[in-house]
């Protein structure tokens, strides 16, 4: 069961979109993390996902593991949130 | 076996799709569309689109994808997020397989699109998405006061280059031949910011990562001579394939490039299946194209449809 999830985003990324549009579609509730207004999340987000690139998708889960989804990837994202 | 046979299917909700839904979807053809990746295709991670009509100031390609979606969704067409993985001719029905279940449609429109080419040179696959990228929009934030190399002498790779500017410190862009394919307003403004070099004649060769597992350079040859463009990140725009891996065992002719072929009604030799857009044999890889292309499908896909409820399905092979 997941605690909290983040979408880390830009401003101009299409990926990111498809990512907020499919949750919203599930009614999964999110919080949005913009590189392009908070640049300096730049590194958290490289320590957790090990990628340059948006979008990543945190899951933290209630027993406080926590799961990253790199990219728009409907399988992987299906099965952790 | 599928509950309900859809009037129309179309694979992937790029510009051609979205256009030719305004049409079938007005008409009340029931009409579906699956997409795998992004609504609006390549067009929506495009930064800035200044060459699609009605848009005097030009439009970003994300907003010009949700409008096109908009307008698909207002007359009642339905885009569902999954992957088609085959198509089979089943009887007067296509059966179409897909992260979905089975489905079944009496016309297909192969709306695909493409994807970008690989350069396939060491180091490329072991740094994608750390340090090696196909969309600008995405991850260009990653890279400000970084320097960075563009590969591709096209349209893509100049405007994507131009928009990476807006972050990274320095880009020199390798262009393999001896002159851009890009446009010329592209290539001027390209050529004219002070943070854009441009190498012709030179070959992207390897991707070198360092001790953080990132990229730390681009080894490349140019005029003969090996060289070495010392960077944090790669982006490649050197060209598209087409999308058909789908099409495989469903008996669709494909032209010697991968692209699919179609008759002047845009029907492909399989009698109800469709095609329009950048996937097709003869595409011009414009937006404003592909959109005239899936108006075009749509009014063919009607007049099929028409055929079909009169029972009378055309047998010819489709290429005239």
């Amino acid at each position: 069961m997941s605690k909290k999830i983040t979408v880390f985003t830009t401003n101009t990324c299409a990926y990111c979109a498809m990512v907020k549009k499919w949750l919203d579609s599930k009614g999964v509730k999110y919080n949005v993390v913009n590189l392009d207004e908070n640049p300096e999340k730049q590194k958290e987000i490289y320590e957790k996902s090990g990628a340059l690139t948006v979008p990543v998708t945190l899951i933290e889960k209630e027993d406080s593991t926590e799961e990253v989804v790199i990219g728009y990837n409907l399988a992987r994202l299906a099965s952790v949130v | 076996m599928a509950d309900k046979v859809h009037d129309v299917i179309m694979i992937g909700a790029g510009p051609t799709s979205l256009a030719a839904a305004v049409y079938t979807s007005r008409e009340d053809i029931e009409t579906l569309i699956f997409e795998k990746g992004i609504i609006g295709g390549l067009a929506a991670i495009t930064d800035q689109i200044d060459n699609y009509p009605g848009f005097e100031e030009g439009i970003e390609g994300l907003q010009l994808a949700e409008k096109l979606q908009k307008q698909a969704e207002r007359f009642g067409a339905t885009i569902e997020l999954g992957e088609v993985q085959s198509v089979k001719k089943d009887g007067d029905v296509f059966s179409l397989s897909t992260t979905s279940g089975e489905l079944q449609a009496k016309t297909l429109l192969i709306g695909t699109g493409s994807e970008w080419k690989k350069l396939k040179i060491p180091g490329e696959d072991d740094f994608y998405g750390r340090g090696v990228h196909n969309c600008a929009t995405c991850d260009g934030a990653f890279y400000r006061d970084k320097k960075l190399v563009v590969v591709g002498g096209g349209n893509s790779s100049a405007q994507e280059a131009l928009f990476l500017t807006k972050f990274a410190s320095h880009i020199d862009i390798l262009i393999r031949g001896d002159k851009w394919k890009a446009s010329d307003v592209l290539v001027d403004e390209a050529e004219k910011n002070d943070k854009i070099t441009v190498h012709f004649n030179t070959t992207t060769d390897e991707i070198v990562g360092g001790d953080e597992n990132k990229v730390t350079a681009v080894k490349g040859t140019k005029d003969g001579q090996e060289t070495t463009f010392e960077v944090d990140g790669v982006f490649v725009f050197i060209g598209l394939k087409p999308v058909t891996y789908f099409l495989e065992g469903s008996g669709v002719e494909l032209d010697e490039y991968g692209f699919v072929k179609t008759n002047h009604k845009l029907m492909t030799n399989v009698p109800g299946i469709f095609c329009a857009g950048d996937v097709r044999s003869g595409a011009t890889m414009q937006i404003a194209a592909a959109v005239g292309e899936g108006a075009a499908a749509a009014l063919s896909i009607r007049e099929y449809l028409e055929n079909y409820q009169r029972e009378m399905i055309p047998n010819g092979n489709g290429q005239d």
